[in-house]
């Protein structure tokens, strides 16, 4: 139970600049997810908490402490790792001991600990078994039990789900934010699949890069975006971005003309997602084009259609059926469409100070 | 075969498309096809036949003969019966077992220390290089310098006087235990190294996330090594363990260098027993017996340890 901060972040390797000039605050039993592509530096912010890397510059701080200097054996973490890195010569139950042996708990204390870890993640009828012989969500959930086993002050878990079928994941998700909330243990965790971040985390992360782009609640992350890259990664299928021309108060782009803020002009990106668009048969509408593709999935039907060069992706009613090359009309929610810089992808606002976030 | 069969149905099924080389295979006669891969492999089969497989089956047919030369006289099973009660060849099993055994569990121990610490250092690519060296020598040219450390030209005795653990000079050829220790400082010297190489790959080629976890779990390094490495590279020291045991079982180049089995037959090794039998007493047929008996026992003992190495390591 700690607080975890990173002042000042760096982490070089030779000329290549893996994470830098990272500024974090993790409070007290938020579950923070890192979200981002591979090799945008996430896993080595978690890393360096851990005490598995070294911070070329800036300070770590976990619960006041400096622990730049600390091994990472001394610093109560306890990480879960995306390959579960379970102790194959072990059985289920030495391996969820292995971390009390090492810390010198008490033979007598252990037993009733490890039974209780191994019922939190229901492996209880298994702990005589090797890893070998588990499947693999037997497996992530043998490391999540020695990872809680010892209740260490902060948990990190470096893609942990994603060697798992998506049904198992969906799973494992809802089990491990019930174990979070239920422990209440600062918690970090790193991954590249926004459905993951958006359903477990307090707050998110994205970085791209070695670079933070937007710290926000899933909510902010969503529905207000820092930029470009940020609107892009997290929703799936991922917000339309349309290039084109911002002038007095009109934004044009090829089948496109959205109106917009007066005070934005020039080359300018256009972002609105799947979801806060409507088909319409008649009446004015901001986007015309023709039907691409057409993608049921039950639920809901996908629609692609082609305006110029871009393709533009469309939620539209679960039993929208339409012939390819038809000629569709969208409406925008007027309370839903973003503004961004086409050069540097920052967010452009309407209001009158007009700050980038 | 069955590849070779294959690729017949294909050109087949599509005639026009075939090369004029698959269609001239094509026409070849069938038996020739079908002895095809086995020409193939045939060259390399052969010599490894006549290397092994047939002096091998040579001396079990030579060990149930009396050998004089040109004569032979069939014995039937006294060459190994004479064996069982002749002391020398126990005196020479014996031998093996402490001279080996001795320098296989040091050159373990020594090179699993040495791999321990070496194998996250950053200089490893060095160390790998500096404790291979050993190996590129001779081992005859390394026994004559060995010969002239310890014997001849009793460099060691001096070493050990001038700073003070000795008087006098030491006669290595003199004790039993200092002989033996001669040729186990030996093996020890050249063949660590071909340990502490496997050792090293092994500890670098384990899952790194395991370690990490047993870090991040509260275990020391001598802990993660002791709980998480070793039993992880448990059957690559099982199989490293059988070579360099069965290359110690065969141990000859230093005896006959360095001791010749003195003093008194305790040096001498079940290898320099055979090759005294054979090539000084001439006394084919029983050297042939002996050979096939360490044979025998060799086969079983890595056997053993291979598949207790390779069983415990799983489920």
């Amino acid at each position: 139970m700690a607080r975890i901060e990173l002042r000042n972040v760096v982490k070089r390797y030779g000329s290549f600049t893996g994470v830098r000039r990272m500024d974090l605050d993790i409070a007290d039993e938020e579950f923070l997810v890192l979200l981002g592509p591979s090799g945008c530096g996430k896993t080595t912010t978690m890393r360096m908490i851990a005490g598995l890397e070294e911070p070329s510059e800036g300070e770590v701080v976990i619960g006041g402490e400096v622990v730049n200097e600390v091994d990472a054996r001394d610093r109560d973490v306890a990480m879960v790792f995306q390959g579960y890195a379970l102790y194959p010569n072990m059985s289920i139950y030495e391996n969820i001991r292995f971390p009390l042996r090492m810390r010198g708990i008490g033979k007598s204390d252990q037993d009733a600990l490890i039974r209780r870890a191994a019922e939190m993640v229901e492996l209880g009828d298994f702990l005589d078994r090797k890893p070998g012989a588990l499947s693999g969500g037997q497996r992530q959930r043998a490391a999540l039990a020695r990872a809680v086993v010892r209740q260490p002050q902060v948990f990190l878990m470096d893609e942990p789900l994603s060697n798992l079928d998506a049904k198992l994941r969906s799973s494992m998700r809802v089990q491990i934010k019930h174990l979070q909330r239920q422990l209440r243990i600062t918690t970090v965790y790193v991954t590249h699949d926004q459905i993951e971040a958006m359903t477990l985390a307090d707050r998110i992360v994205i970085m791209e890069k070695g670079v933070i782009r937007q710290i926000g609640t899933p909510d902010e992350i969503y529905s207000d975006p820092a930029d470009t890259f940020v609107a892009g990664f997290i929703g799936a299928p991922p917000m339309n971005l349309v290039e084109g021309k911002a002038e007095n108060g009109r934004f044009t782009a090829p089948g496109l003309v959205a109106a917009c803020p007066p005070d934005i002009s020039g080359r300018i990106t256009l972002g609105v997602r799947p979801e806060d668009c409507r088909v319409v048969t008649d009446g004015p509408a901001e986007l015309a084009g023709a039907v691409y593709g057409v993608e049921p999935t039950g639920e809901t039907t996908y629609l692609t259609l082609r305006t110029g060069e871009t393709l533009f992706e469309v939620k539209a009613a679960r039993d929208a059926r339409f012939d390819l090359g038809a000629p569709v009309k969208i409406c925008f929610d007027p309370e839903r469409i973003y503004f961004f810089d086409t050069e540097t992808g920052v967010r452009l606002r309407a209001q009158p100070q007009r700050s980038a976030a | 075969m069955a590849v070779l069969d294959q690729t017949g149905g294909v050109a087949r099924a599509a005639p026009d498309r075939a090369r004029p080389r698959e269609k001239a295979l094509r026409r070849r006669s069938s038996a020739l096809r079908r002895a095809f891969p086995y020409l193939l492999v045939a060259p390399a089969v052969i010599y490894l036949l006549g290397i092994t497989l047939y002096p091998g089956a040579y001396a079990i047919y030579q060990s149930f003969y009396l050998v004089r030369f040109t004569e032979w006289i069939p014995v039937g099973f006294d060459n190994y019966v004479e064996l069982w009660s002749d002391s020398e060849f126990w005196q020479a099993l014996l031998n093996t077992l402490i001279i080996g055994g001795i320098a296989l569990a040091l050159e373990c121990v020594i090179a699993m220390a040495l791999a321990f610490f070496a194998y996250r250092d950053a200089l490893i690519r060095v160390w790998r290089i500096v404790f291979l060296m050993p190996m590129l020598f001779m081992p005859s040219a390394v026994a004559f310098v060995w010969k002239l450390a310890f014997n001849d030209g009793r460099v060691i005795s001096d070493l050990l006087r001038k700073i003070g653990l000795i008087d006098g000079n030491l006669d290595f050829l003199g004790n039993v235990w200092l002989a033996r220790s001669t040729l186990i400082v030996a093996d020890l010297w050249q063949w660590t190294p071909f340990l502490f190489i496997i050792f090293v790959a092994a500890l670098q080629s384990q899952d790194q996330e395991v370690e990490e976890a047993a870090r991040l779990d509260g275990a020391s390094w001598p802990a993660i090594f002791w709980n998480v490495s070793l039993p992880m590279i448990r059957p690559v020291i099982a199989v490293a363990v059988v070579l360099r045991g069965i290359d110690i079982t065969t141990m000859f180049t230093n005896v006959f260098i360095l001791t010749k089995g003195t003093p008194g037959g305790t040096t001498e090794t079940i290898s320099y027993f055979i090759y005294r039998q054979g090539f000084q007493t001439f006394n084919f047929g029983y050297a042939s017996a002996a050979a096939v008996v360490m044979l025998v026992v060799t086969i079983l003992a890595a056997q053993l340890v291979v598949k207790r190495a390779f069983r415990s390591g799983k489920a």
